[in-house]
């Protein structure tokens, strides 16, 4: 099945020789490291990937406080890191590009995770993501980044998780991995405008069997896609309608979704199947699957020139984390570089 | 319509919202010149707590023209100034407070507007003046205690207090608000502050006492000694008389003089409160003098150094455990009748490693253990030596919980069961307590389990801190008291079988609580001193101020040992600390009237607690030994950094996050090195 899907590999070679360039671009690519506290800065030249720099981030040296989420201003002058673990809320930590300096910090909600800042409000949306057992409704933060204050706080489901907003940055988009649910922010009212049961199952327990984990707005047209990690499925939602379109059998355990900004590829880690799935989306079939250096494979983000997926990898106990380069037009690893423990968001920043 | 709509004014008091506006010309918005701007009326805001106003906001161009546009109002402190998303303001509390205008034009952000919103305080609306008597005595001060309120009750903190008498020759008052009672007679004392004013008449009666003696439960004694002082007041019928009389009776201060043995420079040496509790903290003589009026009494006290034979700790043996950072530690007597230790392990592989510890000279490490984790932080054996539990932090599917084994055998660990359900926030602590483990939801609650059959826990409980942003880190149970410690919300004392509140292990009840302003509360332990019947729960702090260094240098923690008397678990009051300068305090244990505290870079300290308490004990010269453990190939090389205690048969095992396991005893310090 894998062979055929490959066939359609010429599909990536198009996209990715269609924004080749004669110099290899520098992409820096940082990786929070939950259960070290650490964020690897990585530099990558399209050949070979070099850590930079290792810092600490927290403030109790002796708790894990699990870094998680990272983004990157559109100004490309600072970064943010969400801490997930406090007393009891988690802080986002705002740094100076370069200098790596600590320049702001902001109490959130109870353990908050992935994020993003619209370029249209200049906000910044933080899933609370609340691992902390109890399957209640959390909600999503949105700070203003320039003071670093907490504006508002919006209600979603159980587990918030994969905080995206569209390409204009008008409307925000979650899903709730415990209730199943997809929600959609209004992100100038900051309100819940639609919500979507993405579990076509009764709940087991009292948790979602679907698991949804990640939400990825297609930069084009009015489509979203999910991650069903307990379903090993990716799911295709037309918001125009307000239905689920397709279900793509995917990897085991598809956990974070991106997409190339053409929106022609999306590229899926699978975390049970330890791999990477380069999907092309308009035949719906996946192209390219890759093995990721370690088991537990986590975070992707798709560089601007569609050329290159960086992928985080945890694994398990003191085996420490990756961090892969997958060439998405030849469609295999082409730089790995070991970071810290359980190596989970990632951002990055391109020339 | 059309022209409202291309002008984009934002007059939210008559258009409900300004997204509506927004939305509808969002595909036609053109983004201004450069150096269009935002036009927010009024642009400066007085809002007091409680009102509401609408702002309007109007987007021009370079030209300073309408242009098209959404606007996006946001609060920048929107606990205590309100503002929608279409600019109407309500303010909750006092502050200047910034309210953001922002425009934005198709997909980008543009100019934006500040406002500026001053919430004032409410009108002050009274003032109170608590506990001033109706009759003060000639010769005495009297603190006047008032504040200043609003019309809530909420104490205006930020005006300034003024005072002043009606007749200086009979009281006066300090820039402080003490009153000197100078001559009998009435007097009108006058509070004052903003724009309020309110006065209480104050009868000074001419002071009876012509003589005054010092009492002492002491002749003697050691630093850190509690000495109680007392004052017989003379002529006693006198006193009665004029008490009845005026309904109070002539006020006593005492104050101290230190006279120390060691002159070279030394700093203040002791302390005496109001009441006359006394305690020094240097050896030497002190003079104890109470005054009462005029009149006045010194009493010579002699405090000698607390110990008469320096003991000192000693290395027993060491388990090294050089890779890996080391967490927390339970000694045990196995069922074989041999010692063990388990100590688990920090931002690892997931391990917890057994120890043969009955040759404390010869630690042995006997077994490893490996779960889905990179911390497991605590370690705890059941009472019967069979079960041990330990924690998860940091495993791979994120459902973290808790790990049981069967120790029957600690050589051959055997894992029986897990349990995760709720608990994959992680958990940092935990406890065994009677057939039930206490283990801690990633800092917002504790459950309790039923473990009378280990192989499959149940929940029964679970016991949460119901205070906005509380959070729980540890918790330790003695004779079905649950006691936790919760950072910012201090100490919780919990009926979870003991029966005082009723409370059960699936029916927690509060039997008290106690906090204090650091909000570093991490560990706590009771303590009933036999010596005074005192119940003490002696809370323990964690704090970093000074940042991270896990790998390559030591850090730097800070914190102290807070003793809170719980004697009255309606009344906790704090009146003790133990705090080694330039260090930071972790886990702690007390064994009869020994603390043993690990005090991360100030290694394992050992402090006398015997009688009363009070003050420093650690400038009172109460520390009766102190080990560094230390190791070159440690983590961090040469970097103490103690994490937990445990006395055991004599001798004190204790775990360090940089070098394993320890074992040290206390033996008399003959002056030699070591």
């Amino acid at each position: 099945m894998l062979s055929a899907l490959a066939l359609s590999s010429a599909a990536v070679t198009q996209q990715a020789q269609s924004v080749g360039s004669e110099v290899a671009p520098l992409y820096t690519a940082y990786v929070a490291c939950e259960s070290s506290d650490e964020v690897y800065v990585v530099d990558f030249d399209g050949r070979a990937a070099v850590v930079r720099e290792v810092f600490e981030v927290g403030y109790q040296a002796t708790e894990i406080e699990g870094p998680h989420g990272l983004t990157i201003g559109p100004d490309r002058e600072f970064w943010y890191c969400s801490i997930a673990h406090g007393k009891p809320f988690g802080v986002l930590y705002k740094y100076r590009v370069g200098s790596n300096e600590l320049v702001g910090e902001c109490e959130l909600g109870m353990f908050p995770a992935t994020m993003q800042i619209s370029p249209l409000t200049g906000l910044l949306y933080v899933v609370n993501f609340n691992l902390h057992g109890r399957m209640l409704p959390s909600t999503v933060s949105i700070v203003d980044p320039d003071a670093m204050v907490e504006v508002g706080r919006t209600v979603t489901g159980a587990m918030p998780h994969g905080s995206r907003l569209t390409a204009s940055g008008d409307l925000h988009y979650s899903c709730a991995m415990m209730s199943g649910e997809l929600y959609e922010i209004d992100a100038v009212s900051f309100e819940v405008t639609r919500s979507m049961q993405l579990d076509i199952d009764l709940p087991k327990n009292h948790a979602s069997a679907a698991k949804p984990t990640w939400i990825s707005p297609h930069p084009v047209d009015r489509r979203i896609y999910a991650a069903l990690n307990g379903k090993d499925q990716i799911v295709e939602v037309d918001t125009e309608k307000w239905l689920v379109t397709r279900r793509l059998d995917s990897g085991a355990g598809p956990y974070n979704l991106d997409i190339t900004p053409n929106g022609e590829l999306l590229v899926a880690t699978y975390k049970g199947a330890g791999a990477v799935g380069v999907w092309h989306l308009k035949s719906g079939r996946e192209v390219k699957r890759v093995k990721s250096s370690r088991s537990v494979t986590h975070g992707v983000v798709v560089s601007r020139d569609a050329r290159f997926a960086f992928v985080t990898s945890e694994s398990k106990n003191a085996d420490p984390g990756t961090l892969d380069v997958v060439d998405l037009a030849a469609g295999e690893v082409v730089a790995t570089v070991v970071v810290g423990l359980q190596a989970g968001g990632i951002a990055l920043l391109e020339p | 319509m059309l022209t409202n709509l291309r002008r984009c004014l934002v007059d939210l008091a008559a258009a409900s919202t300004v997204f509506v506006l927004g939305v509808a010309s969002v595909a036609q918005v053109q983004k201004p010149a450069a150096g269009g701007s935002v036009r927010v009326t009024p642009a400066e805001v007085v809002l007091p707590i409680g009102e509401s106003l609408q702002l309007k906001a109007e987007l021009l161009d370079a030209g300073g023209r309408p242009a098209e546009g959404r606007l996006l109002f946001f609060s920048r402190a929107r606990r205590a100034l309100r503002c929608s998303r279409s600019g109407e303001l309500s303010a909750v509390a006092p502050g200047t407070h910034t309210v953001v205008v922002r425009a934005m034009f198709g997909r980008e952000r543009g100019p934006e507007a500040t406002v500026v919103v001053t919430v004032p305080h409410p009108a002050p609306a009274g003032i109170q003046i608590t506990d001033l008597p109706a009759a003060v005595f000639t010769g005495t001060i009297t603190p006047i205690r008032a504040t200043i309120v609003d019309k809530d009750g909420v104490a205006r903190d930020d005006i300034r207090i003024a005072y002043r008498t009606s007749d200086d020759r009979v009281a006066a008052v300090d820039d402080f608000g003490f009153l000197h009672a100078r001559a009998p007679g009435s007097v009108g004392v006058e509070v004052s502050g903003g724009g309020l004013s309110q006065e209480t008449v104050v009868k000074v009666v001419a002071n009876p006492v012509t003589e005054l003696t010092v009492t002492s439960t002491h002749t003697r004694a050691r630093t850190g000694d509690v000495v109680s002082f007392g004052a017989t007041l003379a002529p006693a019928a006198g006193v009665r008389a004029v008490q009845e009389r005026a309904g109070a009776r002539p006020p006593v201060s005492f104050s101290v003089r230190a006279m120390p043995d060691d002159t070279l420079g030394n700093a203040a040496t002791g302390q005496i409160t109001s009441t006359g509790r006394f305690v020094a903290e240097k050896p030497g003589l002190y003079a104890i003098t109470a005054t009462c009026g005029s009149v006045s009494d010194t009493f010579m006290l002699r405090c000698d150094e607390r110990f008469e034979t320096k003991r000192k700790l000693v290395k027993v043996g060491h388990g090294p455990v050089l890779d890996v950072h080391t967490s927390d530690l339970w000694v045990w007597e196995g069922v074989d009748g041999r010692d063990y230790c388990v100590t688990g392990t920090w931002g690892a592989n997931g391990d917890a490693i057994f120890w043969d510890v009955t040759d404390a000279a010869r630690i042995e490490r006997i077994a490893t253990v490996t779960v889905d984790a990179r911390t497991v932080n605590d370690v705890k054996v059941s009472e019967d030596g069979r079960l041990c539990i330990i924690s998860r932090e940091g495993a791979s599917d994120r459902k973290n919980g808790i790990v049981a084994f069967d120790v029957t055998d600690p050589r051959k660990p055997e894992r029986i069961s897990e349990f995760d359900d709720e608990l994959t926030g992680g958990v940092h602590n935990l406890f065994i307590h009677e057939n039930y483990a206490y283990a801690l939801s990633a800092g917002r609650r504790y459950d309790i389990l039923d473990i009378k059959n280990p192989r499959a826990p149940t929940r029964v409980g679970s016991y949460q801190v119901f205070e906005p942003g509380a959070s729980i880190h540890d918790v330790w149970v003695v004779d079905g008291i649950a006691y936790s410690s919760n950072w910012r919300n201090g100490l919780h004392l919990v009926d979870v079988g003991n029966g005082v509140k009723g409370g059960s292990p699936s029916n927690p009840v509060k039997i008290g609580d106690y906090a204090y302003p650091s909000g570093w509360n991490h560990a706590a332990f009771p303590w009933k001193s036999e010596d005074t019947g005192k119940f003490y729960v002696i809370a323990g702090d964690e704090a970093f101020p000074y940042g991270l260094s896990v790998k390559d240098n030591p850090t730097y923690p800070r914190g102290w040992i807070h003793f809170v008397d719980f004697t009255d678990p309606d009344d906790p009051q704090e009146v003790a600390r133990y705090e080694v300068p330039e260090a930071g305090t972790h886990n702690l244990w007390v064994e009869g009237d020994v603390l043993y505290v690990a005090y991360y870079n100030g290694g394992l300290r050992v402090v006398d607690i015997s009688g009363d308490l009070m003050g420093d004990l650690y400038q009172q010269g109460r520390e009766i030994g102190w080990f560094l453990p230390t190791h070159p190939q440690g983590v961090v090389p040469n970097a103490p950094m103690a994490w937990g205690p445990q006395p055991y048969k004599g001798k004190i095992f204790f775990s360090d996050w940089n070098s394993g396991l320890w074992c040290v005893e206390l033996v008399e310090d003959r002056g030699q090195r070591r």
